[in-house]
């Protein structure tokens, strides 16, 4: 598992994708996360949270509540219009940085 | 669960009330409850899962950023300042204190050798340690 800087950068990013997929709760987003990355990767509930609220404030994600589970109701998370737009200005922007850090860091291992 | 609960109370203890502390504490309590449940479907004893839910949590500082409680950390600030002027005065006063009585033991007791001044230099390394601590805080 590692927990890089660099993966943090990201982390706004990474979340938005995975509710631009479908609408989903906390705990299911950091299970996604771990399963994706096959455990090399874990989010943090309090990481996780925190960028909740950063991506509720500036409007790229809005919450409301679902069914009821054990002990409370679901808070569920939807990516906005703002979102969408935002998630494929970084997914373009990821792509150039992928580009420009491969041309330093390839042939080397 | 309980656990949980007390857990979630404790991490949340020092930020000030309000209404959006309660919905994320909400929300916190139950997405940690529902991983304790999909551990415990897992397979895993309830306290492990209870016990791996806590420590996986990670840092709640995190979370008090975005809250804003730096305010609260600006209202300290003020308490320090206050608290470094308060020094700064009482080592003025302190110094001259002492000072005067260097000077009147001085020249009452041996006025032929001025001697005073050495332990006057020693003596004002107080008021201005006190002094840069204070403009630093400002």
């Amino acid at each position: 598992m590692i927990r890089s800087d660099i993966i943090r950068g990201h982390l706004e990013s990474i979340i938005l994708r995975l509710i631009y997929e479908n609408d989903q709760y906390g705990y299911e987003i950091s299970k996604q996360i771990s399963l994706r990355t096959e455990n090399r990767f874990q989010i943090k509930e309090a990481t996780l949270y925190a960028v909740f609220q950063r991506l509720e404030k500036k409007e790229l994600i809005e919450s409301y509540y679902g069914k009821v589970s054990h002990g409370g109701k679901r808070k569920y998370y939807r990516i906005t219009m703002l979102g969408k737009a935002y998630l494929k200005e970084t997914a373009r922007e990821w792509k150039v940085t992928k580009e420009i850090i491969d041309l330093f860091m390839e042939g080397l291992d | 669960m309980n656990k949980i609960k007390n857990h979630v109370n404790e991490l949340f203890k020092d930020i000030p009330k309000s209404e959006e502390k309660e919905i994320i504490k909400q929300e916190i309590f139950q997405n940690l409850e529902e991983k304790v449940y999909d551990l415990v479907a897992q397979g895993k004893e309830e306290e492990d899962a209870v016990n791996k839910a806590i420590v996986e949590f990670g840092n709640i500082d995190e979370i008090k950023s975005e809250l804003g409680v730096y305010n609260v950390n600006r209202d300290g600030d003020g308490k320090r300042i206050e608290r470094a002027k308060i020094d700064l005065n009482f080592s003025i006063w302190g110094s001259i204190l002492i000072i005067a009585l260097m000077v009147f033991i001085n020249l009452y007791y041996s006025p032929s050798t001025i001697w005073f001044v050495y332990p006057t230099f020693a003596i004002l390394w107080w008021p201005l340690s006190m002094f840069y601590r204070w403009r630093k805080l400002k």
